[in-house]
Order: C-alpha cells, then structure tokens, then sequence
C-alpha cells in the first residue's frame, strides 16, 4: 500500500430551524421526501456510498438541530468536518441573516487549520413553496453574500421535488476534497503505535 | 396459547392496579410496586397512575382529589388568561383602567376628559419593560413552538392529519408549552419538549371520563411541570458550565458509559 487515500468524508449540515435540513439529506441519500420528519434533536447522520473521479467515498452527513440552545451542547462532531453546509429558506429573511453566525460558531467550534478557505456551500432550499410567491431574499441577495464571504458556491434547492439536490451534493463531495492534504498521497506505511485499529476515517493530518 | 396467558396476566394486572387505586387513600408504595412493572395501557388506570402516583398531581386521599382538581384546572385558566392574552388586549385594558380614573376623577373640575396613550405602550416603544417588546422577544419562541408542535408525532391522526380534533389537539399542546415558556423565562422552549409532553397529553385527552378529558390540557401542564422539574436545569443555558447544567450530565453518562462498555465509550469519545 503506497499510500492512505482517505475514503470517508464528513459533511455538516447547518442553518435554522425548520429550513429543511433533514429533508435535504434524506432527499440525496434516500430520494424521497415527507412532511412526516420531526424536529431534530442535538443530531443525527447518514451516510452514502459516491463515486467521484474514479475514487469511491463514504459522504458521511451530519444533520444538526436547528435551535440555538443546542450548539453550545454537542458541537464535538463539527471538528473533522470536510465540508460545512450552510442551508436558509428562500421564504425566510432570518434564517438567510443568521447565515453570519453559523458561519462563524463553526469556525470557532470546528477550528479548521485554514479557515479563510475551508470549504463552505449554501443551499438556498423551499423555492417551491407557493410557486415562488413568497420568497423573501432573492437570488442576487444571496450571491453577493457567498462573494463576500469568499465565493461560496450556491444552489437554489427544493427537498420537497428534489430540484438541485443532487448537483448540490455533487458540488459539496468536490468541495470536501479540495482541502485533501497532499501530503496524505504520499504517506508511508506506519505502525500504528496506538495498538487500536482507528479506522480510515480517523487519518488526517494532526 | 401464550397470547391467552399473556392476556390474563394483563387482566390480572389491570385488576391489581384498579383495586390499589380504589382504596380510600391511595398506598404509595403498593402503587409503585405494581408501576415498576409497567403502568398498564389501560385507559382506567394509565392517565389516574401518572397523574398520581409518577407525578404527585393528585393527592393520595380521594376526598381531597375534586377539590385538588378544580384548584389546579381554574389556576391553569388564569394563566391562559393572563398569558396567551396578546399586546394590543393589555393596552386596550390598561387604557381602560385610565380613562375611568380620569373620567372619574374630571366629575366636576370642568377638565374635559381626553384619550391618553398609556406610557411606553405602544409597538415602537423602546423600552424594555414594555408589553409590545415582550412580545416580539416572545414570538420567536412562539414561532419555534408552533414549527415543533405541527412535527410531533406526525404519524398520528390524534396530533396530525387536519381534523379538527387533530387541530384543537395542537393548539393545546401549543398553548401548555407557550405559558411553560412564559412562566420560566430562564429555560423557555427548548426543542424535544414536544416530545416529553404529547404522551402525557394524549393518555389524559383518552381518559373515558368526560370531565378528565375534558381538563387533559391543564393536568397535562402540571404534570408537564412536574415531570421536567427533576431535570430542569438541565434546559437552563446559564447553568451549562455549572455541576447542576447539562456539560456536567453528559460527563457523568459518559463515566457511566465508560465504566459499563470501555470499548464503545472510545469509540464515541475518538
């Protein structure tokens, strides 16, 4: 084995209560959507096989709660992350303002090495709700925030009829790999002093 | 055949359980014996066992449980009153209140009375007393309440579904957790609580007494109360680094967990 290629990446999912999180999750791992899911305690995860550039991968996706009482509580499972999602509802101006400051909290709580370039991508979800009649930040609102915050990719989605779902996760697989270490491809084998058989998803670079 | 056995040890049960609840005051501990193997789901006896004995709602003597319950019931209905009321009720009233003081007051100084805005009442008031900021620091928690209460137990006709007992169902469940948050600004909502008080809401709203039924939404609050007082600090944000908050609950479950299943404990810590 001449090198440890990482195989499992990890994907956290953030954003306001009731903006559609889960059902954005289960929509790309499961293709389906109901109106039956309940609010989110502390939080949850699936995982999804995916293929990406001839390499296969196991997307692991960290579905959060969206009330602030709960982020000072179970933030551990932010550290490690590949890829933050930022979701907001178009038909929400709040939860579009509030981006800022989940933006920030997983900084501080993830504490990426490089933070002015980990890889953020915000989902704009519910552009189906009421033919679009509703919608409260327009697209060009949410651009000129994902430019100010370092082009930021952004997808205008709807969980409910699957709408940009699985291009916007196609995009977040991308995304998580950009930070891949180089050096990583390079590693020798290593004894693992530790006794434990850690896993692959626990290699990195700390 | 084992279904048989199974179905006359329950009746057994049910039995056991009525006759130690018939008594004319009620054995704690007799009741506790029975409950450790599990209240059974029997509409008699399931809503009367909570109430009583798990929450401490009812007394242990009969005689006093009417006059309990007519207390408990009419002090929810002042809280409803006093709390679900919104803004522009309480400025209405207190400008009532003035002008009768004032009308009263003008009989016979020749000064014509006039309409005067009550002080700092009104919805730009800055003011942090003011009932208009109150309200709309409040309505974000009325907004999460109302998201949470439409997802609970969505599976279930009795909550969900569109009917209007399915939407009566809601606003109650809506409106216990509504003065719950008024009533301890500290805590507020916090979501899951949805989940704690919809069973104990349904097996009181399924009691065949009608006036119980009838009441499932106040004694549901009470014992809402009761059942989160054990671990309400938990919920209190200003106690999360101190040993009574939730950091210091989850340390403890994790040495517990540690010492019981070391493997899974790394594993979950790594």
């Amino acid at each position: 084995m001449a090198s440890r290629r990482r195989t499992l990446l990890k994907v956290i999912i953030l954003g306001d209560s009731g903006v559609g999180k889960t059902s954005l999750m289960n929509q790309y791992v499961n293709k389906k959507f109901s109106n039956q899911y309940k609010a989110t305690i502390g939080a949850d995860f699936l995982t999804k096989e995916v293929q990406f550039e001839d390499r296969l991968f196991t997307l692991q996706i960290w579905d959060t709660a969206g009330q602030e009482r709960f982020q000072s509580l179970g933030v551990a499972f932010y550290r490690g992350a590949d890829c933050c999602v930022l979701v907001y509802d178009v038909n929400s101006m709040k939860s579009f303002d509030n981006l800022n400051n989940w933006r920030e909290e997983f900084l501080i709580q993830a504490s990426p090495s490089d933070p002015d370039n980990f890889p953020f991508v915000l989902l704009g979800n519910k552009v189906d709700v009421d033919g679009g009649n509703s919608r409260v930040v327009s697209e060009k609102k949410a651009k000129a925030w994902c430019a100010s915050k370092g082009n930021i990719p952004y997808f205008e989605t709807s969980a409910k009829d699957g709408i940009n779902v699985e291009e916007a996760f196609q995009c977040i697989v991308k995304n998580a790999l950009k930070n891949e270490p180089e050096e990583e491809l390079y590693m020798p084998d290593t004894v693992d002093v530790v006794g434990g058989n850690r896993g692959q998803g626990s290699s990195g670079c700390c | 055949r084992d279904e048989g056995a199974a179905t006359s040890s329950r009746t057994h049960l049910v039995a056991e359980f009525k006759a130690a609840l018939e008594r004319k005051v009620v054995d704690l501990a007799e009741l506790r014996r029975l409950a450790c193997q599990g209240v059974p789901d029997d509409p008699a006896v399931r809503p009367v066992v909570w109430k009583q004995l798990l929450l401490g709602y009812l007394p242990m003597d009969h005689a006093l449980w009417a006059y309990e319950l007519e207390k408990k019931r009419s002090q929810y209905s002042a809280f409803k009153d006093e709390l679900l009321v919104n803004p522009s009720e309480v400025t209405r009233r207190m400008e009532m209140t003035i002008s009768k003081r004032k009308e009263h007051n003008s009989e016979g100084t020749g000064f014509l009375p006039r309409a005067e805005i009550v002080q700092d009442e009104h919805p730009l008031s800055l003011g942090k007393t003011s009932v208009w900021n109150q309200h709309f620091q409040e309505s974000e928690t009325v907004e999460q309440i109302d998201r949470d209460v439409k997802r609970t137990h969505p599976e279930m006709q009795f909550f969900n579904g569109g009917s209007s007992d399915a939407l009566s169902n809601q606003e109650s469940l809506k409106r216990i957790l509504t003065i719950f948050a008024k009533l301890n600004p500290g805590i507020r909502y916090v979501q899951g609580m949805n989940e704690v008080l919809a069973p104990l809401y349904y097996v009181f709203k399924n009691d065949p007494d009608q006036s119980n039924s009838a009441s499932a939404e106040s004694d549901a609050f009470f014992c809402f109360v009761e059942v989160l007082s054990g671990f309400r600090d938990n919920f209190c944000k200003q106690l999360d680094n101190s040993v009574v908050g939730i950091r210091s609950t989850i340390s403890k479950l994790s040495q517990l967990l540690k010492r019981h299943d070391e493997e899974l404990w790394r594993h979950l810590e790594v």
